[in-house]
């Protein structure tokens, strides 16, 4: 094994042009060989940083020496490595080495190239959900490496129809994005579109598939999500089920699916390891909470400016007595807390863990308290804040706990010019806009409008999974039946 | 004759006729039909909304045998009929109408917001608010205009609850004896609540862009019993609330029963109604709005986009000069007689007109 030429050796020998470039890096490495039964000259060209070096150590290169090796052909022999390609284009050479490959070059066959695979993989291992967290159900969440996320869900549907097509997104990154889905059941239409999408998009690097989200989006100029982007592989495979499209994107731990629906944000897929008469509560419960805290400020402000006739004498008093000693009016006063609440959020959220619950603590205690205090807040809007606070962070996807966030500084502004009225006028606005939204061009608001009482099995409750029999109506899957109800429950008579 | 062909993705589903019916005829007049026509036929006038009710019914037979002899709105049913020429005629008095029509609700919902919630509204402010809504909800094409009709019938059909709360109070012998009123008098408040329930006339305009519309027909016709229903089932309750002497100083009478709702943290529940009401209307305005926008589109090729524009800029210049001070009763006067003229009156004739021109073409 002694290495031959270095590369001022190399660049004697008249070769292609295809090196110029690659040997500025330093991770990139060529050496020649000869075999020991032929005594043919082979080359052999990788980068060092992408290259699992055990495979070369161990497999290929002491096949490639001691075995007889006459032409390129003769890899797939003697190598003990099933990725194989002997390719003649020398424009291919950058995309593979760059891929993990390792580059053979034959000196007696200069129009060929030989390529192993022999790729390292860097991952992490295995975590738990953190934003999507379940205290039943699996504990398992996808990682960063696309590979291993496919394995994930592929484990989980271990079928032929399981269709998974990949391809390069990002002029610079060369973001690998992976487009799943069932054939046989997903709508072929659905899948075109999302190929569609994903082949127009023009950009240069992608870091995450939040990037993905925005290229797809049917409207970006939206707050709300449209696609529905999780971390869990088994809500990934029970919506591939289902008949939708998972988007898998290299480097990020979170997968897409499309298209969705608004409902589909506030349900947490713990709902289906529940019964479900307590997942429908639950449900319910994060419904209410979800417009409690949209509207329990701009409620306040409006009545406290415009309509306290609304509040009966009662609570009224309340009220009054609480905001007795406050100088500022009721919208200052609940922009002051709100932007509180939203600081502190935001400097939890930049904070590392420890830091950040402490941060929780003083800010949620010591300010709230002070400013009562102080007179600066009533002690009444404090309560309704933080319980917004509360129910707003109750919604089961993150990115739409954001969108619920951000959505009541409208109502409080139109609260404030029009009190009730223009709190029901923002109602208005935001119902049209979710009526005009889409995702892949399905209705958002589906299965509310259009009304699809079949559907609505697994809206704002969770009927039991046996009723559950047929696929969503608005994704017109070539399949629309799961399973067979009859078969599923066979009922008994008594004392049978 | 050229019809419009419509994709099939930009159709509605039959049964959403039934939403788009109830909540276009569901609109300001709820508020104070029963004082109106209980001024003409006192307690007996809720058999009135029943003969009129019945009459509606006969004129959607009507409407829906127009436009199935072109397969068209009723711009090609004249374009059948009478030719190009009297088609873009009637095209511009109808965009008229239904600019007119849009006007009265913006107008008169300003001035219950005036006298019941806001004294001092500004109208440019609110009517320029509402219609720039409006225009949203229009460029999102017809389906987002009907789901806005689906929404402004569903979200507030709590508040029928709420008339609950009046029952106690309620006298039902205010209603005997029954029949104690002549039939002209009936009719009379019979025609007095035709503004209150017109809106339906809309299928006319919408019938291309229904998906079967032949499936839709029931949709409408369950539409118009149900809205009969209610008003004839609200106007019960108001007489039996109110005395009649009570009723004739009663001008909102629907708002003036909210005050009787009460719950452990709503004292004036009037105000949520009124407010709840912008939901009710907006259907009304989109519906119109897109009805004249999309007019204007054929009768003169302007992009619906714009004339949609357009003819908002418009009803924002002439409520922004109705402030307060000029007669909205007047102007719901000739409302009233625009729309029982075109809806009560043209329409059979022209359907009468159209059996006699068949027969003579045939």
């Amino acid at each position: 094994m002694i290495p031959l030429s270095i590369w001022d050796k190399f660049k004697k020998i008249k070769d292609d042009g295809w090196k110029s470039l690659l040997k500025q890096s330093t991770d990139f490495q060529s050496t020649y060989y000869f075999n020991e039964k032929t005594n043919e000259r082979f080359g052999f060209h990788f980068y060092a940083t992408l290259v699992d070096e055990q495979i070369i150590q161990e497999s290929a290169l002491p096949a490639l020496l001691t075995k007889k090796f006459e032409s390129l052909d003769d890899l797939h022999k003697i190598v003990p490595i099933a990725d194989i390609h002997i390719l003649k284009n020398p424009k291919d050479i950058e995309q593979k080495l760059l891929n993990g490959y390792v580059l053979v070059t034959l000196d007696s066959d200069k129009n060929r190239f030989g390529f192993i695979a022999a790729q390292k993989e860097i991952v992490r291992s295995l975590s738990q959900p953190e934003i999507e967290f379940s205290v039943i159900g699996p504990k398992e969440a996808f990682v960063e490496a696309i590979g291993q996320n496919l394995n994930l869900i592929r484990k989980r549907l271990p079928i032929k129809e399981l269709i998974s097509q990949e391809y390069t997104v990002g002029k610079l990154s060369k973001t690998k994005v992976a487009v799943l889905h069932i054939e046989g059941i997903t709508n072929k239409d659905n899948v075109d579109t999302v190929k569609q999408r994903i082949r127009n998009i023009e950009i240069d690097t992608i870091s995450d598939s939040s990037n993905i989200v925005e290229l797809l989006s049917d409207n970006s100029n939206s707050l709300f999500p449209q696609l529905l982007d999780t971390e869990r592989p088994d809500r990934v495979a029970a919506i591939l089920a289902e008949g939708k499209i998972a988007i898998i994107v290299d480097g990020s731990p979170h997968v897409l699916i499309a298209p969705t629906t608004l409902i589909e944000f506030f349900s947490a897929f713990e709902d289906y390891f529940l019964n479900w008469i307590v997942a429908t509560f639950f449900r319910l419960v994060r419904f209410f909470a979800v417009v409690f805290s949209v509207l329990v400020t701009p409620v306040y402000v409006a009545a406290m400016t415009y309509q306290y006739e609304l509040i009966p004498p009662d609570l009224l008093g309340i009220l009054v007595t609480s905001r007795r000693t406050i100088p500022l009016p009721p919208i200052l006063e609940a922009l002051f807390l709100e932007l509180t609440i939203e600081l502190l959020r935001e400097a939890g959220a930049r904070l590392p863990t420890k830091v950040g619950q402490t941060i929780g603590i003083v800010g949620g205690i010591v300010i709230g308290t002070a400013s009562v205090e102080a007179g600066l807040t009533s002690n009444v809007l404090l309560i309704f804040v933080a319980l917004g606070a509360l129910g707003s962070f109750t919604t089961p996807v993150y990115k739409m706990g954001n969108t619920i966030r951000v959505l009541r500084f409208p109502f409080l502004l139109f609260a404030q010019f029009w009190g009730v009225l223009g709190i029901v006028f923002c109602f208005c606005i935001l119902i049209a806009h979710l009526l005009r939204l889409t995702s892949l061009g399905r209705p958002f608001l589906a299965p509310i409008y259009p009304l699809r009482l079949a559907d609505m099995k697994d809206t704002l409750i969770r009927t039991p999974l046996q009723k559950m029999s047929k696929r969503p109506q608005v994704l017109r899957t070539q399949k629309p039946k799961r399973f067979n109800k009859k078969k599923a429950e066979t009922p008994k008579d008594i004392d049978e | 004759m050229q019809s419009q062909t419509i994709p099939n993705n930009l159709k509605i589903s039959p049964y959403l006729v039934f939403y788009v019916i109830i909540s276009m005829q569901i609109g300001i007049g709820v508020l104070g039909y029963q004082r109106i026509i209980a001024d003409y036929a006192g307690h007996d006038a809720w058999i009135s909304i029943l003969i009129l009710g019945s009459y509606i019914h006969l004129v959607l037979w009507m409407m829906y045998k127009l436009c199935e002899m072109v397969n068209g709105d009723i711009i090609t049913v004249h374009e059948f009929l009478f030719g190009r020429f009297i088609s873009k005629v009637v095209s511009f008095a109808f965009i008229l109408f239904y600019i007119i029509y849009l006007l009265s609700f913006i107008l008169n919902f300003i001035e219950v917001i005036q006298i019941w919630m806001f004294p001092d509204i500004n109208n440019f402010v609110f009517s320029l608010f509402f219609l720039l809504l409006s225009i949203y909800i229009v460029y999102g094409g017809l389906r987002t205009v009907v789901g806005i009709c689906f929404f402004g019938t569903i979200l507030p059909v709590y508040l029928i609850f709420t008339f609950t709360f009046t029952l106690k109070y309620a006298d039902f012998t205010h209603l005997l004896p029954i029949w104690e009123h002549n039939i002209t008098e009936l009719l009379q408040a019979s025609y007095h609540m035709s503004l209150t329930s017109v809106g339906f006339e809309a299928i006319l305009f919408i019938y291309p862009f229904i998906n079967k519309p032949e499936k839709s027909k029931k949709w409408a016709h369950i539409g118009v019993a149900t809205t009969t229903i209610f008003y004839t089932v609200l106007a019960i309750i108001a007489f039996s609330y109110f005395s009649k002497k009570q009723l004739e100083n009663t001008i909102w009478a629907t708002l003036s029963m909210w005050q009787m709702v009460q719950f452990p943290f709503v004292e004036r529940f009037e105000y949520i109604g009124v407010a709840n009401w912008c939901l009710i209307l907006l259907p009304n305005i989109c519906l119109s709005l897109w009805v004249a926008s999309r007019l204007l589109k054929r009768a003169t090729k302007l992009k619906q986009r714009k004339g949609a524009i357009l003819i908002s800029t418009i009803a924002v210049i002439i409520v922004t000069l109705f402030e307060k001070g000029v007669d909205i009763e007047s102007f719901n006067n000739i409302v009233e007689q625009m729309t029982v003229a075109f809806v009560f009156v043209y329409i059979p004739l022209l359907y009468c007109l159209s059996l006699i021109i068949k027969k003579v073409k045939t």
